[in-house]
């Protein structure tokens, strides 16, 4: 038995680290994939962009202080109303549906992206 | 009936400030999302565009900011929604819709016209109400 676990123990294999965030197997496996409809998925790089152009293009916007993290009503001055149409306005862009419930939630671009990021349907 | 789908529902009877505002955001959202509808039943692409129309829906109920009366703000949207299923209903007409709403939001020609600038502030009060 002890010699048993003397053998194993060195004929164990070394562990390899995985690499981040699951990056490489998608631009391994990307090309493909061609008839899979499970990776139309849009990228972080991509809801980030459309999400901003949404913000800038809001008539009380300034946009030049539009960034991703930047809050609502703290940063931008807007009020709750303009809240709300930022957030109608981000389901139009993403052909969403945002309940009530989560649609209150959402109060900076930070939580913007994520929900839309997250969502399974976003267009 | 599709007309009376909206209207059925119990009338809103808001106990707080809270309640009422969050029936008020309720109401945006339903106008908003009947907006596609409205585009396309009075041809509204070539005058106005979705984001502009939800503007000007968010400054019609900002025009009420100032109430802080829960019954009043219930008064407020059950003619809100009254005038949004006459809308949906196609009960307006197209010159309704862009007169009422599209334009005249920079206010009244008369005001801005260089032929009125000079005159007094009486006579512009005396043109707009007997009480000033």
């Amino acid at each position: 038995m002890a010699l048993r676990a003397a053998v194993l123990r060195h004929i164990r294999l070394p562990v390899q680290t995985l690499p981040a965030a699951g990056s490489r197997p998608q631009s391994q496996l990307s090309f493909l994939r061609l008839f899979s409809s499970h990776d139309d998925h849009l990228t972080k790089e991509e809801v980030i962009d459309r999400v901003l152009d949404v913000v800038k293009s809001f008539p009380k916007v300034d946009p030049s202080q539009v960034t991703p993290d930047v809050h609502f009503q703290n940063d931008l001055g807007l009020d709750s109303l303009d809240n709300v149409e930022i957030v109608m306005a981000l389901e139009e862009e993403f052909k969403l549906e945002i309940p009530d419930k989560e649609a209150d939630k959402i109060d900076s671009c930070n939580l913007a992206i994520e929900y839309i990021y997250n969502h399974p349907l976003a267009g | 009936m599709a007309f009376t789908l909206r209207s059925v529902k119990v009338p809103p009877n808001s106990a707080s400030l809270e309640e009422a505002r969050g029936r008020v955001f309720d109401f945006f959202r339903q106008a908003c999302r009947s907006i596609p509808t409205i585009m396309d039943i009075y041809n509204l692409d070539d005058v106005v565009t979705k984001s502009q129309l939800r503007s000007i829906i968010a400054s019609e109920i900002r025009k009420n900011t100032h109430v802080t009366n829960p019954k009043v703000i219930d008064m407020l949207l059950f003619k809100g929604m009254e005038e949004l299923n006459n809308i949906v209903e196609h009960a307006k007409q197209r010159h309704h819709i862009i007169g009422q709403y599209v334009l005249g939001r920079q206010g009244l020609a008369q005001d801005s016209d260089t032929k009125d600038e000079g005159t007094s502030d009486f006579l512009k009060n005396f043109y707009k109400s007997n009480y000033f």
